[in-house]
């Protein structure tokens, strides 16, 4: 079944580009959400079960230094709960972005173009979610980065949009370097575990039958170990757009809407928390990268939470909500509850996904991304409108919102995660902080764009309702941002987040975690009211020139100057290295390059002198070389070898 | 003298004789049908496969068979040919080589005169070639070796109206006998050094007096004299005007299948002897064999050679315009790889080296048959001509296209798997060896920009008008080349996605050649 399914994946990707359209984009997407849906039925009808289909592509012999077992190259198939539900998420959002794409990317050029790379895309995500080994893992984990790369800069002819691609491109290749280098610190933990862990030559694979390869085997304390799993999170850092990673995500909206929907809400940029999880059942974290992690995905939270307070630009404020929501994942990860981290994902594609296409849907109509330009379009945008509140009532994690339960799990598993390491609350607190601000700025963009009762820029061309093939995602989506909350309380899909170390999530019952419940929508709906306050019936509230705020704003706008200095470092260091590099293309390359062709356009003139010469040249090569030989061989060499201790 | 066991022992090499007889005597009793030298010279050498590969399955032992010099009882050092399974690995891929060599030629011009010199002469090189895989001789492999040298000597020139070709004879007949010179004075300083000739007294008394220099300066001749076959740096000039001279499918032949014999030939005086006595003691550990076996300064040499020989092929053909020389010196960087090998000279390499031999029959055989077709259609020889074909014949660029990317050494390609194990083999070898990696990393680097140029003229540059207007490019190919492309292709490819099934024949085919005498 699997296997069909990835058949189905890279059967599509060349009929997609076939075809000039994208019905059948679309078509070979549902197909792959039906396989997917099919898939996580049989895991909820067995529980814990682990099916691992794999072809060992290479199988060679080791050598006692290195790799005494030999290795392998595998690629194969793992359908385990976790990329089951992986799997759902793709395919489910994947197949509704690209019915919504129909309709939004209607009047765009390069259609085959944008349905190929989109196709590209999920057959590259799906592989990565099924992979079965650490190297499989990383060929896919490339190839969706390639596909953002290209999806980002889809308007090339927009500088902005190429240089946000670029920047996409190479700030997560700092995450992959660090990533790759994580897998060699493994390969090595494996070489030099004396052949007992036989990791290698499996062909690198996560699980050896249902029990983890590397989890167990390596003890869990290494230094060497810690070190791998500080890379592991500096891969996912780089990939979910994790601080100091962060910054190339608000710019990768420069992308067509329904891209950053798919792969920089709900997919891609989970790819890295799905690293973790899959890191942290699997090949296992020591305390200390716990801790770590812990951090990064806790200050990520409220880090990203503040910069979206103040923007203008309605897909920022959601790209900025989507690296906090990644955040809150992170961290549940970190607290040593994967599954929580999971469905935190799972929620949380479904709610921003409908956030983005709700917020594509509203700049199709009016054709800007300025809030402050919008206002009152929620008489004209009926479905729009219902669709972006549910969108941030689940995010704000108002019940019975699906965002609710899972926010809610990510809070008490921390909280429950603080109780034996101090060192969490401070992140526990930011966590908290972040309910309060991810209300507040939701339900100001909200407010911006909806309330009041007309545009507030009159130049806007009228406002209307998406046609239905944009509509029926959004209904969809809303359906899942309202019922999937509930999902875990039917147990054969809790059994699905029931694996790993800590299995018994969610934890939502008990007194403590009403106390923590009640807290959590407490502080969203303050912030929902507050942002009511502010921005409510179309007021437009300015921060007085004077204010003592507006120092904050202005560093909160400019994102802490963390991309100019990034820019700053960068230029620095690329037109320091590109006046080298000028220098060495100029001199070096050039030199070369020209002396080659010199040399060749010498040599073949040499070789067409006509054939007597040119036999007699041929034959003094042959001399030459067999004199050179026989000096080498008896004079210089056994010299050579004789000072260097050889035989 | 003459028993059953003779003849069953030569059962491949008859196979080839004979059909390469019957053509002979169809010409001279009056046939003058291409087809008909053709079928035979496929059939003979279908069969010769069978009997290779039937030899193959049914024992992967170390030694099958031997032949007595003289006679019957004599032992294994005074065999002029041994039958290993390494061996009988590359009789069969001389047997693929020449067979689409010879299923290709099926196709061209049926009033050719010269049919029954050509097909006839294939399958006296292929003789000469299968003779080589079992010597156990020196004097016996330079013999086969020099076989197989006039076959494809007179095969170069065989058109005889040509004068392109005429010239590439003479100087491949020049230098060939230079270097045929070289290596049997080689030959005879090892005699001087230790009074005899065969693979094992060569080992025991290696073993006994280790290397004079008289043996050295053998050896020196012996690289130079079978480098000359391997076209090894600087002995490879001669090979860029002969392939681009001869005939396109000669160049095939000689590119994808003859040259092929120089590595196996390196293999026995280099990594072998074959047949060490058992009373040497276990002289090959499976990690390591060469350091006893090859002087250190003999590896050293090779070592230089190898690195020398990729890098100079790749650098010449970065800027080639003309594609049968741009081949050629591509084929002169892989035998650079192929080296790699022989210096390491462990279990993993020899067979890294032998799947490098595989690959390297159905890309550049292939692709020189590829470069016969479309020079057939009547396009020019340089890549420039070459612009447009992409749209223009779909198929055939895709497969020259996967014939490149293979050469180039990209995932899912055999290519690739052959520089995979054969540069992991050196880095696992440890030492010294590890630089031979990185060359050959670098220059498969190199590489890929002359084969991607090639592709960007043929996908992305617009044809000239003249061409775009030429009829003759939609005629079709025929059936035998276009089989025997797609052999190549579909093997390129299903060796690229599932390489185990040959890659474990191989590694315990190298395996037993290393073990020999242990």
């Amino acid at each position: 079944m699997a296997v069909s399914f990835v058949l189905v994946g890279l059967l599509g990707d060349r009929l997609k580009k076939l075809e000039h359209g994208g019905w059948v984009a679309v078509g070979f997407a549902g197909a792959a959400m039906v396989v997917a849906v099919l898939v996580v039925a049989a895991e909820m009808l067995h529980p814990s079960h682990y099916s691992d289909q794999s072809f060992t592509w290479l199988q060679l012999p080791g050598s006692p230094g290195a790799f005494p077992n030999g290795f392998s190259l595998v690629i194969g198939v793992l359908v385990d709960p976790i990329s089951a539900l992986m799997l759902l998420v793709v395919t489910v959002v994947g197949f509704l972005v690209m019915l919504y794409s129909i309709g939004y990317m209607h009047a765009d050029r390069g259609l085959p173009r944008y349905y190929a790379e989109l196709s590209l895309f999920l057959t590259a995500m799906t592989g990565l979610v099924v992979s079965d080994n650490l190297l499989e893992f990383f060929l896919f984990w490339e190839l969706v980065g390639v596909c953002s790369y290209f999806l980002i800069g889809f308007y090339y002819e927009k500088p902005s949009a190429a240089s946000a691609a670029k920047e996409a491109f190479l700030v997560t290749r700092v995450g992959d370097v660090l990533f790759l280098l994580g897998i060699f610190i493994y390969f090595t933990i494996d070489a030099t575990a004396g052949g007992g862990l036989g990791w290698a030559a499996s062909g690198f694979k996560f699980v050896n039958g249902s029990t983890p390869f590397l989890a167990g085997a390596m003890g869990g304390s290494s230094t060497l170990q810690t070190v791998a799993g500080l890379m592991m999170l500096a891969g996912a850092a780089g990939k979910s757009a994790q601080f100091p990673l962060h910054t190339w995500l608000p710019d990768a909206m420069e992308g067509p809407t329904t891209v950053s929907a798919l792969i920089h809400a709900a997919t891609m940029v989970a790819a890295g928390v799905y690293l973790l999880v899959v890191a942290s059942l699997f090949l296992g974290f020591t305390p200390d990268d716990r801790l770590a992690i812990v951090a990064v995905g806790g200050f990520t939270t409220f880090f990203a939470a503040t910069m979206a307070v103040v923007h203008p630009d309605i897909k920022r404020v959601i790209a900025y909500s989507t690296i906090s929501q990644l955040g809150y994942m992170v961290l549940a990860v970190g607290a040593g509850f994967a599954m929580v981290g999971m469905y935190h994902l799972f929620t949380h594609a479904f709610f921003k996904a409908l956030l983005f296409l709700a917020a594509g849907s509203v700049i199709h109509a009016v054709g800007t991304q300025d809030l402050f330009k919008m206002g009152g379009l929620r008489r004209p945008m009926r479905v729009t409108a219902a669709a972006f509140a549910i969108g941030a009532l689940s995010l704000s994690g108002i019940p019975p919102f699906a965002g609710f339960f899972s926010k809610d799990d990510v809070l008490s598993s921390v909280y429950t995660a603080a109780q034996s390491h101090p060192a969490y609350w401070p992140f526990l607190i930011l966590a908290y902080a972040t309910v309060f601000l991810t209300a507040y700025y939701i339900f100001r963009a909200f407010f911006l764009a909806f309330s009041g009762d007309k545009t507030r820029d009159p130049t806007l061309p009228h406002p209307h309702e998406a046609p239905w093939v944009m509509r029926l995602p959004l209904y969809i989506l809303s359906g899942l941002a309202i019922v999937a909350g509930v999902f875990p309380f039917v147990p054969s899909f809790a059994s699905l987040l029931s694996i790993g170390a800590n299995g018994n999530v969610p934890p939502v019952f008990g007194t403590t975690d009403l106390i923590l419940s009640a807290l959590s929508v407490g502080l969203g709906a303050a912030g929902i009211l507050l942002a009511q306050a502010l921005w409510g019936n179309g007021r437009v509230y300015v921060l007085a020139p004077e204010s003592a705020l507006q120092p904050v704003r202005t560093i909160l706008l400019n994102r802490y100057y963390m991309k100019a200095g990034y820019d700053e470092l960068g230029l620095r260091l690329v037109y320091g290295g590109s006046r080298i590099a000028d220098f060495f293309e100029r001199y070096v390359i050039d030199g070369t390059i020209r002396g080659i062709e010199r040399l060749a356009a010498r040599l073949s003139g040499t070789l067409r002198q006509g054939q007597t010469g040119l036999v007699s040249d041929y034959a003094s090569y042959v001399v030459a070389g067999v004199v050179g030989l026989l000096i080498l061989l008896l004079f210089v060499a056994p010299f050579v070898l004789a000072s260097v201790g050889g035989p | 003298m003459f028993e059953t066991d003779f003849i069953a022992t030569f059962t491949p090499e008859l196979l080839v004789l004979g059909a390469a007889l019957l053509i002979f005597l169809l010409d001279v009793v009056g046939v003058r049908r291409l087809e008909a030298f053709g079928a035979v010279a496929v059939s003979g050498i279908s069969l010769a496969f069978l009997a290779v590969v039937a030899d193959l399955g049914f024992a992967p032992l170390a030694v099958l068979r031997t032949i007595p010099a003289g006679s019957v009882d004599l032992p294994l050092s005074a065999s002029l040919t041994a039958v290993t399974s390494l061996g009988l690995v590359f009789q069969a891929i001389f047997l693929v080589s020449a067979f689409l060599v010879a299923l290709a030629s099926l196709s061209r011009p049926s009033g050719e005169r010269g049919a029954a010199v050509f097909f006839g002469l294939v399958l006296m090189a292929t003789l000469g070639m299968l003779l080589a895989a079992v010597a156990n001789d020196l004097i016996f492999l330079l013999l086969s070796v020099e076989v197989t040298g006039i076959a494809t000597y007179l095969l170069v020139g065989y058109t005889r109206k040509d004068a392109r070709s005429l010239e590439a004879a003479m100087k491949f007949y020049i230098v060939g006998a230079l270097s045929s010179t070289l290596s049997f004075f080689g030959a005879s300083l090892l005699f001087g050094a230790y009074g005899g000739t065969g693979f094992l007294v060569l080992a025991r008394q290696t073993a006994a007096l280790g290397y004079p220099a008289l043996a050295l300066a053998g050896y020196a001749l012996l690289i130079a004299g079978l480098g000359f076959k391997l076209t090894l740096v600087p002995f490879h000039a001669w090979a860029v005007d002969v392939y681009d001279g001869a005939p396109d499918d000669v160049s095939a032949f000689l590119a994808g299948g003859s040259k092929k014999i120089g590595i196996f030939a390196f293999f026995l005086v280099f990594v072998g002897p074959v047949l060490a006595a058992p009373a040497l003691g276990r002289w090959c550990s499976l990690s390591r064999c060469s350091t006893l076996q090859l002087p250190a300064t003999v590896e050293l040499a090779l070592g230089i050679i190898a690195i020398l020989t990729m890098t100079v092929g790749n650098v010449l053909a970065l800027m080639q315009p003309e594609m049968k020389r741009l081949l050629a010196y591509s084929s002169i960087s892989q035998a650079g790889y192929m080296l790699i090998g022989v210096v390491v000279g462990t279990s993993a390499a020899l067979t890294g080296t032998t799947l490098q031999v595989v690959a390297h029959v159905f890309m550049k055989a292939g692709a020189f048959l590829v470069v016969a077709a479309v020079v057939g259609l009547g396009v020019g020889p340089r890549v420039d001509d070459w612009k447009g074909l992409g749209r223009r014949r779909p198929y055939l660029m895709l497969a020259f296209a996967l014939m490149l990317l293979s050469l180039a050494g990209v995932p899912l390609t055999v290519g690739f798997v052959s520089k995979f194990v054969l540069f992991s083999s050196a880095v696992q070898a440890e030492g010294w060896f590890v630089w031979l990696a990185v060359a050959g990393l670098l220059n498969s680097a190199l590489s890929v920009f002359y084969y991607v140029r090639v592709l960007k003229s043929v996908y992305l540059d617009a044809p000239a008008p003249s061409a775009a207007a030429d009829a003759r490019l939609d005629r079709p190919i025929g059936v035998g080349r276009t089989a025997a492309i797609a052999i190549a292709v579909i093997a390129i490819v299903a060796l690229g996605i599932d390489p185990q099934p040959i890659l474990g024949g191989i590694q315990s085919a190298t395996t037993h050649f290393l073990q020999i005498g242990a």
